[in-house]
Parts: C-alpha cells; sequence; structure tokens
C-alpha cells in the first residue's frame, strides 16, 4: 500500500526579518525507509519535531520530498494529487473537514458530491456508520456546536463515506474522556477489519497504540529508530518487570541475590527483574517471611519515554550504520 | 463490497460530464456558502445595509458636487453614473465570485490548514477556492450599482445599440476578470509573504477607484500609467468614450474600445499563471 525509500525533506527557516535574516536549513526528515502492507494499522511516533507531521505530508501529497521514492497503491501522491486523495481518507484531531455552520448530514452531501459516491453506496456508508458511531442525535446540529468527541466521529464518517483505501489519523482521541477513546478505537478497530483499510496513525496517547496497532515505527531528528512489533520494543527497550513484596516485617537486609533493589519502604520492599517470575518469588520467600506479592508490568509509555530521553535507539541506530 | 462502481476523480471522461459535475459541485459549494452565512442573519442584515450604505454616500457625493458645476471635466452627472455604475457592478460582481482569492481570505484558509483540506480533496483546487467564499451580503450593493449604471444609461441618452450593449457588457466582464486576476496574485503573495497585502491593496482597490472616474481628470502621467503600464483604461474608459460618441485620447484606434474583454481575461490568465507557481511553492515548503 506505502512504499517509501530514503525519503529526505529539508526546510530552509529564516532568522530575522525578510531582508537582513539569514536562512538555516533544517532537515525535517532524513533518509527515511519503511513500507506498509494493505489492511496494516500502524502506529507512527515521534516527539514534537522529529519528522513525523512531514512524512505524513509527504504521503498525503501535500509535500514534495528532496528526494526518494514514494509511492502510495501504486502512484506517487504529489505528482497526481486529485486521482491519489480520492482514496484516502484522512482526519486531523486538531481541525475539521466538516462545514462549520451547515448542519453534520449537509456537510457529508456535499463531501458525498465532491468525492462522487454514488447514491446508494452512500446512503448505505451512512446508515452504517451512523448506527457505529452514534451520529443520529447530531446529524442536524451544526459542526460548530458540536462536542469534541462528537466532532471526532463526524469527521471520521466524513473520512470513510468515498471508502478510501487508506486512512491517516492524527491525535484521533486528543483530548476525550475514556469512554469516548474507547468508542473511537473500536470504531478504527472495526473498519479496518471489515473494510480492510490500511491506517497509519500518529498520536501522542500510547493508548490508542496499544489498542490498535500491532505495529510501530518510531522516528527522532529525521531518522526511523524503530520498525516493527510493539510487543518486541517492550521486550527490547522496556524498563524490567517488578516485583512489589509486602514482608512480614521490615527485614533487615532487603537485600535478595538475583534481584535489582529497587527501594525498600519499612516491610514493603521493591525489586526488579527481567524473565520469568517464578525463580525471583521462590527467592524471596525463602529470604523472609512474606505476607504479599505483586508483579508490575512495566508501562509501554515509560519505555517509549526511555526512548525518547536517553536516546536508546539512537545509539543503536549509530551502531548499525 | 462492491467498490468498482466508484468513479474516481481524475479518470478519463467526457469533457461534456466533467463540466457538468465541476459546475455542479461550484453550485453547490456556493449554496453552502449562502446556507451558513443564512445563519447570522443580524451581522448579514447589517453588512447588507452597511456596505450599500458606502455606495450610496460615494455616488452621493458626486450627485450633489457634479450639477453645481455643470461638468467634471466636460463630464454630466449622467455619463459620470455611467462610468462609475460600470465599476462598482462589475467590482462588486467579482468580489463576491472571486472573494476566496482574496489575500485575507486565502491567507486565513493556510494559516488555519483549511487549505490543506482543500488539497486532501479530489476536486480541483480553484474550484475549491472559488466555492470557498461567496458574500452574498454584497447582494445590495449589486443592486445599488446596476440602478446607478440605469440611471447613468438613461441620463447620457445613449443610442441602444447591439454594439453599445456589446461594449457595455464586455467591459463589465473585462473588468471582473481583471479585477479578479488581482485577487488572485495578492492571494497568491501570502503563500510567501503577508506583508506584501497592502501593497497589493493598493492596485486593486486603488485600480477600482481610479476607473470610477473619467481619466481626464488625472495628470498625463496617470493617464499613461493606467493605459500603457497597467490597461485598466481599455476595460471601462475607452468603451465608454466610444457608447458615448466621443473621440479616444492620442489618437489611439477605435479598436482600443473593443478591447476589454481581451484585457480582462489576459489578466486573469497570467495571474493563474502565478497562482500555478504560488501552489508548487507550497507544496515545497508546507507553510
Amino acid at each position: 500500500m506505502i512504499t517509501v525509500q530514503n525519503l529526505k525533506k529539508t526546510f530552509r527557516v529564516r532568522r530575522g526579518g525578510l531582508l537582513r535574516g539569514s536562512s538555516v536549513v533544517m532537515e525535517a526528515v532524513r533518509d527515511v525507509s519503511f513500507s506498509v502492507g494493505r489492511g496494516e494499522i500502524v502506529g507512527y511516533l515521534g516527539p514534537n519535531g522529529a519528522g513525523k507531521s512531514t512524512t505524513i505530508k509527504v504521503l498525503t501529497g501535500l509535500l514534495v520530498p528532496d528526494s526518494g521514492q514514494v509511492t502510495v497503491g501504486g502512484l506517487v501522491p504529489w505528482k497526481d494529487r486529485r486521482a491519489h486523495v480520492a482514496r484516502l481518507g484522512a482526519v486531523f484531531g486538531q481541525r475539521t473537514t466538516l462545514w462549520w455552520d451547515l448542519p453534520v448530514h449537509e456537510s457529508l452531501e456535499l463531501l458525498r458530491h465532491v468525492y462522487r459516491v454514488p447514491e446508494a453506496r452512500f446512503r448505505q456508508n451512512l446508515r452504517d456508520f451512523t448506527e457505529l458511531l452514534e451520529l443520529g442525535p447530531f446529524l442536524n446540529t451544526p459542526a460548530r456546536a458540536l462536542s469534541l468527541g462528537q466532532r471526532m466521529r463526524a469527521d471520521l464518517a466524513a473520512a470513510l463515506l468515498h471508502d478510501p483505501e487508506l486512512l491517516f489519523l492524527d491525535e484521533p482521541t486528543v483530548g476525550l474522556d475514556v469512554v469516548a477513546k474507547e468508542r473511537i478505537r473500536e470504531f478504527v478497530r472495526h473498519v479496518n477489519a471489515t473494510r480492510e483499510v490500511t491506517v497509519l496513525l500518529t498520536t501522542h496517547d500510547l493508548g490508542d497504540v496499544e489498542r490498535l496497532a500491532r505495529r510501530v515505527m518510531i522516528i527522532d531528528h529525521g531518522s526511523l529508530l524503530y520498525d516493527g512489533a510493539l510487543a518486541s520494543l517492550q521486550a527490547r527497550y522496556g524498563s524490567p518487570r517488578e516485583l512489589v513484596v509486602d514482608y512480614e516485617a521490615a527485614p533487615t537486609d532487603p537485600q535478595v541475590p538475583g534481584l535489582t533493589l529497587l527501594g525498600a519502604d519499612g516491610p514493603r520492599v521493591r525489586y526488579g527483574f527481567t524473565g520469568a517470575a517464578a525463580t525471583p518469588i521462590a527467592r524471596v520467600t525463602a529470604h523472609a517471611p512474606v505476607r504479599d506479592i505483586a508483579v508490575k508490568e512495566p508501562e509501554i509509555e515509560a519505555t517509549i519515554r526511555r526512548i525518547y530521553e536517553g536516546g536508546l535507539l539512537r545509539d543503536a541506530a549509530l551502531l548499525k550504520r | 463490497m462492491d467498490k468498482s462502481s466508484i468513479s474516481r476523480p481524475g479518470q478519463r471522461e467526457g469533457l461534456f460530464s466533467s463540466a457538468v459535475y465541476h459546475l455542479h459541485l461550484y453550485f453547490l459549494l456556493l449554496r453552502a456558502q449562502a446556507r451558513s452565512q443564512a445563519v447570522y442573519r443580524l451581522s448579514f442584515a447589517l453588512d447588507a445595509v452597511g456596505s450599500a450604505l458606502i455606495t450610496l454616500a460615494e455616488f452621493a457625493a458626486f450627485a450633489l458636487v457634479i450639477p453645481r458645476f455643470g461638468t467634471l471635466s466636460g463630464w454630466t452627472l449622467g455619463e459620470v453614473a455611467l462610468l462609475y455604475g460600470l465599476a462598482e457592478l462589475a467590482f462588486v460582481l467579482m468580489d463576491l465570485l472571486f472573494g476566496g482569492f482574496d489575500a485575507p481570505n486565502l491567507s486565513g484558509h493556510v494559516r488555519s490548514g483549511s487549505f490543506n483540506t482543500f488539497l486532501l480533496r479530489p476536486a480541483p483546487l480553484r474550484l475549491q477556492i472559488f466555492g470557498s467564499d461567496f458574500a452574498l451580503r454584497r447582494i445590495t450593493r449589486v443592486f445599488l450599482a446596476a440602478g446607478i449604471l440605469a440611471y447613468g444609461v438613461s441620463a447620457s441618452g445613449i443610442v441602444w445599440t447591439p454594439e453599445a450593449a456589446f461594449l457595455l457588457a464586455g467591459s463589465v466582464l473585462g473588468m471582473i476578470a481583471f479585477f479578479g486576476g488581482l485577487f488572485v496574485i495578492g492571494g497568491t503573495l501570502t503563500f510567501w509573504t503577508v506583508e506584501s497585502v497592502e501593497a497589493m491593496n493598493v492596485l486593486t482597490y486603488g485600480g477600482r477607484t481610479l476607473i470610477s472616474y473619467p481619466m481626464d481628470i488625472y495628470g498625463q502621467f496617470l493617464r499613461k500609467t493606467f493605459t500603457y503600464l497597467l490597461p485598466a483604461a481599455f476595460l471601462s474608459y475607452f468603451p465608454v468614450l466610444h457608447v458615448l460618441g466621443r473621440p479616444l485620447p492620442d489618437g489611439l484606434p477605435l479598436l482600443a474600445a473593443y478591447l476589454s474583454p481581451l484585457v480582462g481575461p489576459l489578466m486573469l490568465a497570467a495571474a493563474f499563471a502565478f497562482w500555478s507557481v504560488g501552489v508548487r511553492h507550497y507544496g515545497g515548503t508546507g507553510t
């Protein structure tokens, strides 16, 4: 569906006034390559300014790269704009594609003409999405009067009415409550499964990624640092698992051979370990009488944060070169 | 699921059906704009009355002054009304049609990201910009301008021949295209900078005001500039001189009176060529 080879894009950034300022060349994306198959959901992560949105703009045909080959469904995005975007759907969380002062259903009707969706197909899709996203109560409400969650649902419907093959989602759940987030994730999973829509998801909400994407790509400073399964990212770069032990009494020496002592607070002691939990538990119970034990899994959030902050992957990427 | 029935834009199709589709879409986009404005009734009504008052005040100024002196450089009130009505009618119609390209609107689209939304839709970009603004509140000014023009036609005693009708209609069309071109150029400049917009307004609004009056009242320099450099005199001044049975200045051939429907579209074509350069620049920077 998507093939990107050696994508590179630089910007000239002006400093100072038009006449006296100087311009600095900034490498937004340098030598990025990846491919995405039909029907995949891929999470595309990276801190702000890492090159995420530049990549998305190239893929959607909004930006022309300096060099590199990009094809989406066989087309070069910036060369054949109209044919390319006819097969895309896009939801950018921060702004709406709906006409601000028109009732939602009128916006959708307009988009039907823009995308030239046959009447019957449009009715069918509208019926499906109205049911799945519960659009019914606000189809007659103008976009400006919708809540954020309603607007996001309406925008999702708007992005999918023309049966796109590829859907770009940018921060689709930002600012929503837990229930609203879950509803949107559920819907995305559903259209991915039933309509074979390929989804490229950029988000800061790792909950979105965990619930939707099996594969993640991480970009920072314009280079792709990781491209692979979410699970192996966790295994390779995740923090150690944690064993929280409540002893019967505060132990005189909380150290246990083979375990990393993370902290001790009276009878409660925390240890770090990797691999299966059976051996560490046996060791701890042999060490002193134990009242309770809990195993805490590292959070993906913490893993990603460690990657950005510590440059874990950057060092690894440098080694590979 | 049958997706093959959806015809993808950009596919080969008949010229006629493609034209029908685009026209229909344009109409739908304008209707959406009109319906959106109907929401804000009070501000709509105030704008409609307010903008009509400006035109009325401007014209009332001549209507009160000219009869006191008899003529303005040999032009009667009716003849001035003819020039003024033509320019005002054309400019207001242009403003209605080309409002999406007006620099403040276009730079607003670029800044808010809705320009990207247009680029993400499979309809022609220019059609979407044309359909992004349709300030219906200007409709009162259209009627007013038509009224002033009608007064000018009757008071200056024009003999209604097919030729006169062609000259005046051609003048309006030429001006719509010409000033539309200036709007497009001004809007395109905002892809690079918003600082140039004021300079562009001098040409657009200044040019409009300039050709609302008989050119005889200006000095040589202005007259030459707006005849040969920026050919605004071809738009309404020469056709009106010819309709009134007067000779063209500088010994220009009569043909010059017929060139408005050519000069205007040429300006518009040049403006759209520049627009394409601007859109390509946008694709390089995405700002």
